[in-house]
């Protein structure tokens, strides 16, 4: 436990210390509010209402982004090359709880990034009229932490499976429809009368980060029932980390 | 006193790539490292080398074979046998989002070390191996020998039984070379065991007491320095390079004093000047021999490039082993 809780702290002293790293996962949320939240609202081409709609996925989305930003390519550079991943390793601690750590740092790092959004994006919304929200604020920071580990789970089985350099093009062709398909934008619930294209979107682990940023940031909006958010994130949850551990274990001994 | 180190009957075989065949990187080595000893593991690359110190530091799953690290089987307990090794890798792999004293203090601490014994271990190490200015430097932009010293102090953090070395001088230049030889001496002297990698003769004569040659992931010969050399047929070599097949070998042989013939494999460099056959002759000290065999090979009508005399040296006990020499 020892080496857990000190490769914990490393890897955090790390990531406060890369802090300017974080607008990576902020810059989505920050340019989409300012455009969708600030600027057409006040030409009067969208409601204040479709912002409202967005905060908590642009949240969601910094949650993904981040958690696998800080996973995927530190880990798929270090698998194939530098092989800093071997001092963690040869610490003592069993391969299966060097991964976990990995994904707890990763979680906490995500989890800040999402919840440093929220006020970023109010500030910048804060001069448009129409402007109501009433976070759950108590249920907010276990709900973040549990998507924040999801996300770097992702990250981390990710980062075992990709080289270097399709880092870049897995954003674009894997994240980017993860993020428009991620009901970031809209509400699960607004496709009630869709049928089973709704149950489609339950493909993407992102919809269950929204909805349950949703459920916590707009609560008295409809959002997808608590049980079934929970049941997605603990069974991605469950999924990535299950993988990214074996893949992790298999990438890091011969 | 029980050995440091027992490995028996080690064997890995790599699982195919893709299509390819499967890998038998190491195909039965077996030997024991004593307590406080400076063991080597000698051999070109590809040997099997660095899969058998893998295996020891629990980074390789054996596919067979017992390894006990002070008494504990690496692969039944690896986490208790990782606190009594260290390694020093042959990828400079130092955390580079640390500097120098970050990365010694935090090895302490995934080590289990209270705060005052890593902040005093890191300053000791780091005045001993001449780092201590470049305390609060990143590693990347150390040299690399430089590195290559961190990761010296790194490993002995935790004060381990065991300090595993896989090559640790490749790549570094003359200089920076003979000084980690003598940081090696003197870590040996304070009483660590260590094991060393290297596919450099004379490193391993120069530092090993005893050592291992490996080719083709088994173990060919294994003894102190002295005692392999002297496995040789004679205590003097007369090597013979041919620009012409003849068959000199038997008459060679017949020379009185010419105590063993071998043909060696004529190297890439030897075909560009036109070397297609290489000779050596184990021989006495005694005088007029050199002659005596320039006379047999004007007579046999061999073409001859040059000729060397040399006293034995660990690179010869490998051209015994293997007939061929070691490149590196």
């Amino acid at each position: 436990m020892t080496a857990f809780l000190a490769w914990l702290r490393r890897d955090l002293h790390v990531a406060l210390r890369n802090a300017p790293l974080l607008l990576g996962g902020l810059m989505q949320p920050i340019l989409v509010i300012l455009v969708f939240g600030n600027l057409m609202p006040r030409l009067g081409l969208v409601t204040p209402d479709f912002a409202i709609v967005m905060v908590p996925g642009l949240m969601a989305i910094s949650v993904l982004m981040s958690g696998v930003q800080g996973l995927l390519m530190p880990l798929a550079a270090d698998l194939s090359g530098t092989r800093e991943v071997d001092e963690r390793i040869l610490s003592p601690l069993p391969p299966l709880l060097v991964a976990l750590e990995r994904i707890l740092a990763g979680a906490i790092q995500s989890s800040l990034t999402g919840l440093l959004a929220l006020p970023i994006m109010l500030f910048l919304m804060h001069e448009v009229r129409g402007f109501d929200l009433d976070p759950a604020w108590t249920l907010l920071l276990p709900v973040v932490l549990a998507c924040g580990f999801l996300a770097a789970a992702f990250g981390l089985t990710l980062g075992t499976l990709v080289q270097p350099r399709f880092a870049g093009i897995l954003f674009s062709v894997l994240l980017g429809p993860m993020m428009l398909f991620g009901c970031a934008y809209y509400p699960w619930r607004a496709m009630d009368s869709m049928g089973f294209v709704q149950w489609l979107f339950c493909l993407n682990p992102l919809v269950f980060i929204s909805e349950a940023m949703r459920a916590c940031v707009t609560p008295e909006r409809p959002h997808m029932a608590a049980p079934l958010i929970a049941m997605g994130i603990a069974f991605y949850g469950f999924v990535f980390t299950w993988a990214g551990a074996r893949l992790f274990e298999k990438r890091t001994i011969a | 006193m029980p050995p440091a180190v027992i490995v028996q009957e080690l064997r890995k075989t790599y699982a195919p790539k893709g299509k390819g065949v499967p890998v038998e990187a190491v195909k039965g080595i077996s030997f024991e490292v004593g307590e406080g000893e400076f063991f080597g593991l000698l051999g070109p690359n590809g040997a099997g080398k660095s899969t058998t110190i893998g295996c020891i530091t629990s980074l390789v799953r054996p596919t067979s074979g017992t390894i006990l690290v002070d008494a504990v089987d690496v692969v039944a307990r690896p986490t208790e046998a990782k606190r009594k090794i260290a390694v020093v890798p042959q990828t400079r792999n130092l955390d580079r989002d640390l500097t120098v004293r970050e990365v010694l203090t935090y090895h302490g601490r995934y080590f289990g070390l209270a705060a005052a014994e890593r902040e005093a271990r890191a300053d000791r190490l780091l005045s001993e191996l001449q780092m201590k200015e470049k305390a609060d430097a990143k590693p990347l932009t150390l040299s690399g020998g430089q590195q290559q010293r961190v990761m010296i102090a790194r490993a002995l953090m935790h004060d381990p039984k065991v300090l595993l070395l896989d090559e640790p001088t490749t790549g570094l230049d003359p200089q920076a070379r003979r000084q980690l030889w003598s940081t090696l001496r003197a870590l040996h002297k304070s009483g660590v065991t260590v094991i060393l990698t290297t596919h450099y003769m004379e490193e391993a004569d120069q530092l090993c007491e005893r050592l291992a040659v490996v080719d083709h992931g088994k173990i060919l010969a294994l003894g102190t320095p002295a005692e392999l050399k002297k496995s040789l047929p004679s205590g003097h070599i007369l090597d013979l390079w041919l620009r012409s097949h003849a068959s000199l070998m038997e008459k060679l042989g017949l020379i009185e004093g010419v105590l063993k013939v071998e043909a060696v494999e004529a190297k890439e460099g030897d075909e560009a000047s036109g070397v297609t056959e290489r000779l050596r002759l184990f021989i006495d000290g005694r005088d007029g021999l050199l002659e005596q065999a320039l006379r047999v090979v004007r007579e046999q009508g061999a073409d001859l490039h040059h000729v060397s005399l040399a006293a034995p040296s660990l690179e010869d006990v490998y051209i015994h082993l293997t007939g061929k020499d070691l490149r590196e």
